[in-house]
């Protein structure tokens, strides 16, 4: 055990000198010797990058600048720090609601402060032995290989082990990733039927949500709220789901009371944003940017939309050259990035049009589209789309509008979040464009395509098959479900035939295309590997 | 802004500074370089301290109470890792008493609780028991009828006829102007933390009795 202090290297940050040094010294007696320290959130990021630790401790409150919570959304966003780094978060009494709002990116410990050398031993102990134990559970999950981390963790879990509960509640995680959404479902049901607990039930939630099913999710979510008004992250949900059901200013409201419990997180009052904006809120908008603007500063998930909602919702207001003021900042903070050209030119075109500057406007509109070209298609991202899509429609570009519509449409066919979105674009824009209409048609087409390549590849037709989903990815070049099935038929084809270099290569470049779009997809992991087996037999 | 949050954030800040008195005041301890002629007395500063310092996590965490501003996380826990956690957290300041802290638990025993709240009244509630123990505090966890009962013993002189046995009934009320403070403080809290904790319709509570594995006081937790 004393071992494990001796060989690991530890990272402490705080902005307190002495509570650096404090802690130094504790690590120090319990024979730690590979310490380092960072004195706040940028220096943390700094020796984050450029060295790895196994043991990050940071303090939540970091004084100016980045928080806790920040560094490590940063660290696990980059890929700074890995699986297998224990990440402990310290926090004083004070901070445990706002930390624990924070959904997106938990930490492996928290701990309360004051805490005495004793504490800190016992509870660095239990990590190591359970990073120890997951070692071939993560190793697995590098890769993104999710049925042979299951198949590991179902090892650890027959053994019966004291933390029972949380590894059981790593696999709920790790089949919601892998998008085995019944599996997920049958183990929360279980948990719930021995005892009702409100992170369980938020997960029965959510697993409803990801099949889709709204209605029963939204009752989940309102059910859990009425029981703890503090929940944020039901909240947050219950938002996402009325969102999907596309009662947009139902999940405004929803959204403005999880902020006013928690106002520090970015992505909400983004959202909030948005949904004023769209809803036609320009106030209630023009705030929420506002403080996403300033949360976003020193995140890792500042973006030049943000800038682009403010300077929006400011103009909406009467603002137009406070509103030009923020274009010009959000082009000079991100002048590296290839999007900035685009939301700069949207955004002024949108100023413009509501200072009556018909030129101006018609000249900004010009310069979005020359960004838009200098953007290659597949680095297109359904957002960027989107706000064109959206410019245009403010803009009375009906035809051209609709044209990007359909093809936001034709990516996103099976994306419920995205769709819901390219509604609420067409509502608030009054664009005459009947978005949900074309969905459908768009979705029963894909659908059709698929139900016929299945029956051909069944019928042992490869060829005709693969031609037909070949074609369909020509017509969707975007779309990540048609791309894979394009891959898919013609894995099965070598898989019954043999191989060819030739049809190896087609494989290869639809998943460099589907790697290009969605790098995480869950499916991948799977083509790829029947493509290396098919691959390794052929040679 | 109200008294009480200007309250609130005062009190917040003394602990902060509380906290940094009880590290430095650890690591003047346990540095063999420091020769402080009395090291009973540092250890009773320490200890001092660390109630002044439970005591004030209890004022915020009534505060927050009274706000609506508090939240119960129920989740599952091994019993003796926390026990485990709960007595890493005291050993140095009994150790430095004089007085043995230990506990009995079945490894395999599992329980349904907010771990942050459970473990802040555990500490005072050890705290409290530094003070009547003669050279012994006991921590136990079992199952009985249905609940889960953590027991906090010590081995002195066992709580006052006016406070054992009574509790059985007690609701978390307002204090009543005539009790002594600090005793009656942390029972306010320990019975608002325990009745936070509800299953089906049972509410958590606490009870306190005399003689119960040791013959002091035992102060009992009783979590649906």
């Amino acid at each position: 055990m004393a071992d494990d202090f001796q060989t690991k290297s530890f990272l402490i940050i705080d902005d307190f000198a002495d509570m650096r040094s404090a802690i130094k010294n504790l690590l120090r007696s319990l024979g730690a010797n590979h310490l380092d320290q960072a004195r706040d959130g940028q220096d943390a990021i700094k020796q984050l990058s450029s060295k790895s630790f196994d043991v990050v401790l940071c303090d939540y409150n970091l004084g100016p600048g980045k928080d806790g919570q920040q560094v490590l959304e940063e660290a696990r966003h980059r890929q700074l720090i890995g699986l297998d780094t224990i990440f402990v978060m310290i926090t004083a009494e004070n901070a445990r609601e706002m930390v624990m709002s924070a959904i997106e990116y938990a930490p492996d410990s928290y701990l309360a402060k004051p805490f005495t050398k004793e504490l800190l031993k016992t509870r660095l102990i239990k990590l190591f032995a359970l990073k120890t134990n997951l070692s071939g559970v993560n190793k697995a999950l590098r890769v993104e290989d999710y049925g042979a981390a299951l198949q590991e963790l179902d090892r650890l879990i027959s053994a019966k082990p004291k933390n029972l509960s949380e590894l059981i509640k790593h696999k709920t995680e790790i089949l919601l990733t892998a998008k085995r959404y019944d599996e997920a479902k049958q183990i929360i049901e279980e948990i719930l039927a021995v005892r009702e607990q409100h992170w369980a039930r938020l997960e029965l939630g959510k697993i409803l949500f990801c099949q889709k099913q709204y209605a029963p999710a939204q009752e989940v979510f309102e059910h859990l709220i009425a029981l703890d008004t503090n929940m944020v992250a039901a909240r947050d949900w219950l938002a996402k789901t009325q969102a999907a059901l596309q009662r947009f200013p139902e999940a405004e409201n929803t959204l403005r009371e999880a902020a006013k419990l928690s106002p520090r997180g970015l992505t909400r009052q983004r959202l909030l944003g948005e949904l004023a904006l769209n809803n036609g809120h320009h106030e209630e908008a023009e705030q929420a940017f506002g403080r996403a603007v300033v949360l976003a500063k020193h995140s890792v998930l500042n973006h030049p939309s943000l800038f682009a909602g403010l300077a929006k919702s400011k103009s909406a207001n009467g603002g137009h050259a406070d509103a030009l003021r923020v274009v010009n900042e959000m082009s000079r903070i991100f002048a590296d990035e290839p999007e900035t050209g685009l939301y700069a030119a949207t955004t002024t075109a949108i100023v413009k049009q509501h200072q009556s500057d018909v030129a101006g406007a018609t000249r900004a509109l010009q310069e979005a589209e020359q960004s838009l070209l200098e953007i290659t298609e597949t680095s297109r991202s359904p957002s960027l789309l989107l706000e064109m899509a959206k410019t245009y429609g403010q803009l009375g570009e009906r035809e051209k509008a609709t044209e990007i519509m359909r093809q936001a449409i034709a990516n996103n066919h099976d994306e419920e979040e995205s769709l819901a979105e390219i509604v609420q674009v067409c509502q608030a824009t009054k664009l005459d464009f009947d978005a949900k209409s074309a969905i459908q048609e768009i979705q029963k087409s894909v659908v059709k395509t698929n139900n016929e390549g299945v029956r051909l590849i069944k019928a042992g037709q490869f060829d005709a098959a693969i031609s037909l989903f070949s074609g369909a990815a020509r017509d969707m070049a975007n779309n990540k479900t048609v791309n894979l099935n394009a891959a898919k038929a013609i894995v099965m084809k070598m898989e019954k035939l043999g191989a060819t270099t030739q049809d190896i290569t087609a494989v290869r470049h639809y998943i460099e295309r589907i790697q290009r779009l969605a790098p995480h997809d869950w499916r991948l992991n799977d083509v790829i590997s029947r493509l290396r087996r098919i691959a390794s037999e052929a040679s | 802004m109200d008294f009480s949050d200007i309250l609130a954030s005062s009190i917040h800040d003394i602990k902060n500074s509380l906290g940094s008195i009880l590290n430095s005041l650890d690591e003047l301890i346990v540095n063999p370089e420091n020769h402080i002629a009395d090291l009973h007395q540092a250890s009773l500063l320490q200890h001092q301290a660390q109630r002044a310092n439970s005591n004030l996590i209890q004022l915020l965490t009534l505060y927050r109470l009274g706000n609506q501003q508090l939240a119960v996380r129920i989740a599952e826990h091994n019993l003796e890792d926390f026990l485990d956690e709960a007595i890493a957290n005291n050993l140095a300041i009994c150790e430095a008493m004089d007085i043995r802290l230990s506990h009995v638990c079945d490894p395999a025993l599992m329980g349904y609780f907010d771990a942050d709240l459970i473990r802040s009244l555990l500490d005072s509630t050890i705290g409290n028991a530094h003070r009547y123990a003669r050279g012994e505090i006991r921590l136990s966890a079992d199952e009985e009828e249905g609940y889960l009962v953590i027991r906090v013993e010590d081995d002195g002189a066992g709580f006052p006829d006016s406070l054992s046995g009574m509790l059985e009934k007690m609701t978390a009320q307002p204090l009543d102007a005539q009790s002594s403070g600090r005793t009656r403080l942390g029972l306010y809290f320990a019975t608002c933390i325990a009745e936070l904790h509800e299953n089906a319709d049972k509410r958590g509570r606490i009870r306190l009795k005399n003689g119960h594995s040791l013959p002091g006081g035992c102060f009992e937790l009783w979590l649906p």
